[in-house]
């Protein structure tokens, strides 16, 4: 793939050529050559179901990317792929230069430790208080006096707003507090790359603007690079710093924010606008509706004979 | 922590028990004593018959038991029960020559075991010897048809 | 395709279909096995296996104090009109004890475990699957085989035992809550019939043996259909269902194959 410059953006067609979209104005650089993962020719199938077929993509250091699709599209599947949870059919994911599906089982587990993910439900550990939770990567992975954890979880939790939760069980969290405190365990050890899975869904405007907030921050204040897996356009495309657009199996579209608002392409424009119905079907593949009808009547009649 | 230090203590509480019920199992239930084995004295005995005497059975003497059979075997040349017994090494050296084993049962249907009874020999078995003197466990059925052959007869 | 799921080919098709995935299941359950089971236990995985032990152990101790309790008063009460009849009531002890040891303390034990423990063990993994928390583990860097499924593997082995211990001790103590201060046997008798009957090695430790495969079994099954669930809710109710089930069944069917190995040629 061509080095892109910041101001273009590519869309890649379902015939895999290139082709120049739109242009913005002056903004930050995106150089996709200082990629901390490279995923190339990503192949992924579910039972019969071709989830990905080919997707290239790279994650440029210290910024904030996004990938957005329609749900279903597999971007949970994406993440665990990158992880190392799941392993594709064909094609290679590299994170920092290392082969994820190639790495030995421990040396996977070395590789997590430089990795945060912030999961959907939060996926606390319903056991253990807000504070141990947030402590637990530091205890199972540093050998730092208790005292120093302290500092550090505390540290963790005000930066997102909840060291006065330190002593509440996971049960006894809100939504939006949960998601926060998984974001403050994410960050523990202060890793290289985060990702966020749905980082806004099923959140109240207020807790999603506070979490936008944070993970601009965090982004900014510690140069992560991010990872931002999500279908609330409004909220990820004003952090976004670069985009991907996935949809039936390939990447339909990447560019920068602004670049993609401007996107002629009509299944681009109806994702990016939210329009119900469009080239991109509101339908799942079926059989002509009326004949679906008059054939579970004609059947229901077979039924009543026999 | 104080949680943990109590969940800890039951834990441990929960493992001790479980030692002190082996222990119990093992004095209490199963019977075992804590005796050197080699401060034992082995004496033989040859039966025709022994009837279901099986080993670890106990051997007595006057009704008290002073020992247990340790294995019974088949002898080869006589064609008849080998049966070796560990008793009480303080009976060493004060058993007579003319000892006498016999299989009895305890009650009408009970177990097996032996009952020595010694006579009146100067001489004293030692550690191996074997006793001449037997008497073979008396089998229900043989008795059974005796007494129906000489009621028959008579 | 279609045409293999129809008809007789399509019973066909899918008996093999579900061969191939129960043998499939057993060699997941195989590994998971070997990679949880096997390891040096640091010093956090033991305080881990402690709050397990608790868990699984401790808790379990009540139903399983009680039920051996009944058990061995039931016995002494039926063991006492048969023996009764033959005179050899004397006998109790040694008939009771006997049952208990080496059959009625490993089995009921081992099922009141599965029950119990068992099916805690399959919800709580199947819970933490089902709330991504295995996941977010693996992604912390943290081996949940290790971490979440060693210890309870670990604690129900040592459990069952100690708990098929406390059952036979109840059980013998019940035995003659019944048959010496109730039916009135003489108490001597009680335990000497015992004693020259029940043999330490022959008995006692076959019986300990026994829970230590019914202990591994058990757990095992438990921590598998945990960890191997469909993760909602009705996956989890079902695995917990199965893990009952099957973990039943294993022990009686063990139990067979043991005593066989035990006392079959006695």
């Amino acid at each position: 793939m061509t080095d892109l410059p910041g101001q273009t953006a590519t869309r890649t067609g379902a015939d895999g050529q290139d082709a120049q979209a739109s242009s913005r104005g002056a903004a930050g650089e995106i150089n996709l050559d200082d990629a901390l993962i490279r995923v190339e020719g990503l192949r992924f199938t579910r039972g019969e179901r071709e989830i990905f077929s080919g997707i290239d993509l790279k994650i440029p250091r210290g910024k904030i990317t996004a990938i957005m699709g329609p749900s279903g599209t597999g971007k949970t599947t994406l993440l665990k792929l990158i992880g190392g949870q799941l392993t594709p059919s064909a094609g290679r994911v590299e994170i920092a230069g290392l082969h994820v599906h190639g790495l030995s089982r421990r040396e996977l587990f070395r590789m997590r430790r430089r990795m945060g993910m912030l999961f959907q439900s939060g996926a606390l550990f319903s056991d253990l208080s807000v504070f141990e939770n947030v402590a637990f990567p530091l205890r199972v992975h540093t050998d730092l006096p208790d005292a120093m954890i302290r500092d550090i979880v505390l540290i963790k939790l005000e930066s997102v707003g909840l060291r006065g939760a330190r002593e509440l069980m996971p049960a006894e969290l809100s939504g939006g507090m949960t998601r926060r405190v998984a974001l403050a365990r994410a960050i523990a050890l202060d890793p290289d790359l985060i990702m966020y899975d749905e980082p806004f869904a099923g959140q109240d405007p207020i807790s999603m603007g506070v979490l936008v907030n944070l993970i601009r921050r965090l982004n900014d204040a510690l140069g992560m690079t991010a990872l931002v897996v999500s279908h609330d356009i409004k909220e990820t495309l004003t952090i976004a710093d670069y985009v991907y657009v996935i949809a039936d199996g390939k990447v339909m579209a990447q560019g920068t924010p602004e670049a993609l608002n401007a996107e002629s392409d009509p299944r681009v424009a109806q994702f990016i606008h939210g329009k119900p119905d469009g080239p991109v079907p509101f339908h799942y593949p079926a059989p002509d509706f009326a004949g679906d009808i008059l054939d579970g009547r004609e059947s229901a009649t077979r039924r009543r004979e026999s | 922590m104080k949680r943990t230090r109590m969940l800890e203590f039951g834990v441990g509480l929960f493992i001790l028990a479980g030692f002190l019920g082996m222990v119990f199992l093992g004095l209490r239930v199963s019977g075992v004593t804590f005796q050197q084995a080699d401060d034992t004295f082995v004496l033989n005995a040859n039966f025709s018959g022994i009837g279901s005497l099986k080993a670890r059975s106990k051997v007595t003497m006057a009704g008290v038991a002073v020992g247990s059979v340790e294995k019974i075997e088949l002898d080869p040349k006589w064609f008849d029960a080998r049966v070796t017994m560990k008793l009480d090494s303080s009976l060493r050296g004060k058993l007579s020559k003319d000892t006498t084993a016999a299989i009895l049962t305890s009650g009408l249907l009970g177990e097996q075991y032996i009952g020595l009874s010694t006579g009146g020999d100067p001489d004293v078995l030692e550690d191996g010897d074997t006793i001449r003197d037997t008497q073979s466990a008396l089998v229900l059925e043989e008795l059974i048809q005796q007494f129906v052959s000489n009621f028959s007869k008579s | 395709m279609s045409g293999l799921n129809r008809g007789p080919l399509g019973a066909i098709t899918s008996l093999g279909r579900s061969s191939i995935d129960v043998i499939a299941a057993i060699g997941r359950a195989g590994m998971l096995l070997v990679q949880a089971g096997i390891g040096i236990p640091s010093r956090e995985g033991i305080g881990l296996w402690v709050r397990q032990m608790h868990f699984v152990g401790v808790l379990s101790l009540a139903i399983v104090l009680v039920s051996g309790l009944f058990i061995g008063m039931v016995l002494a009460l039926q063991g006492y009109t048969i023996l009764v009849g033959f005179g050899a009531e004397e006998a109790l002890g040694q008939m009771v004890s006997l049952s208990l040891l080496r059959e009625l303390a490993p089995v009921v034990a081992a099922l009141l475990f599965a029950g119990r423990a068992g099916s805690a063990l399959t919800a709580e993994i199947g819970l933490m699957k089902a709330t991504e928390q295995l996941t977010s583990m693996e992604m912390i860097g943290v081996d949940p085989l290790k971490r979440i499924v060693a210890p309870r593997l670990w604690a129900g082995f040592v459990s069952l035992p100690l708990l098929t211990i406390g059952f036979s001790v109840v059980g013998i103590w019940g035995g003659k809550l019944v048959g010496v201060d109730w039916l009135g046997i003489y108490e001597g008798a009680y335990w000497s019939s015992m004693q020259s009957n029940v043999d330490f090695i022959g008995d006692v430790m076959n019986g300990v043996i026994k829970s230590l495969v019914f202990g591994l079994v058990v757990s095992w099954i438990a921590v598998f259909q945990g960890y191997d669930l469909i993760p909602t809710s009705e996956g989890i109710s079902r695995a917990t269902t199965r893990t009952v089930v099957y973990s039943s069944l294993a022990v009686l069917g063990l139990d067979f194959v043991l005593t066989a190995v035990m006392f079959g040629e006695i």
